[in-house]
């Protein structure tokens, strides 16, 4: 089923939208990876920063966790990219933005009720805004939630 | 196909997915049409990673093997 939707992403659609709503280590991976392929296939990448992703944004950013259930698969893939000499999540979502047109926004509601102002902001970050704002640019994207 | 010159060569191998397709995006860059791109890669990913950009970008995949664990890709710049 991935194969065949990615497959459909990448030849269809003209753009990547990602929700990025958890601030989990494996999502913020994903979200990288995914942004960095799109952006390899000249797919244009907008990224939703939401909910408990948001301090993962911020200048001073805390150690991305790993979900209880997980924890063994979650330690050995993090070790076993260590070894490969795979680049962090946010390396990864930099180097997308070097390459393509990828820009990340965050959500100004999440932002404010964390108690974090646009000083905080991490610059990697190009915009915060509105939910709006994000789904307005989403008519002929793809859209994914993680 | 082993007669066909690269004009450049990118070496990609040890590097983990997505990243040899981002070596080979920068070489393509700077290519122009005509150019020759030999990408070695030990990503198990990067086969079909390769084949899906040739089709979405409309460049011509001159040809795809693998020997010893090292993925070589041809790759005939046409769409610059």
């Amino acid at each position: 089923m991935l194969t065949r939707s990615l497959e459909a992403v990448i030849l269809v659609a003209r753009g990547l939208g990602i929700v990025l709503y958890s601030g989990r280590a494996d999502t913020l991976v994903l979200a990288g990876v995914l942004a960095q392929t799109a952006a390899n296939y000249d797919m244009p990448v907008r990224i939703f920063v939401t909910s408990f992703a948001t301090p993962y944004f911020m200048k001073e950013k805390p150690e991305p966790k790993l979900p209880q259930e997980f924890m063994e698969w979650g330690q050995k893939m993090f070790e076993g990219m260590a070894k490969m000499k795979a680049p962090s999540w946010y390396d990864m979502l930099k180097d997308a933005k070097e390459l393509g047109d990828v820009k990340i926004m965050v959500c100004s509601m999440t932002m404010e009720a964390l108690g974090f102002s646009k000083d905080h902001v991490d610059p990697i970050v190009d915009d915060v805004v509105g939910a709006a704002t994000f789904l307005a640019e989403m008519s002929d994207y793809e859209v994914i939630f993680v | 196909m082993s007669d066909v010159q690269p004009t450049v060569t990118v070496d990609a191998r040890g590097v983990a997915c997505p990243g040899p397709l981002t070596s080979l995006i920068k070489a393509y860059r700077k290519a122009k049409n005509g150019d020759i791109i030999e990408v070695l890669a030990t990503d198990a990913g990067f086969k079909a990673d390769v084949e899906a950009w040739v089709k979405r970008t409309g460049n011509e995949l001159l040809s795809l093997t693998e020997e010893g664990g090292v993925i070589r890709a041809l790759i005939k710049v046409t769409a610059r």
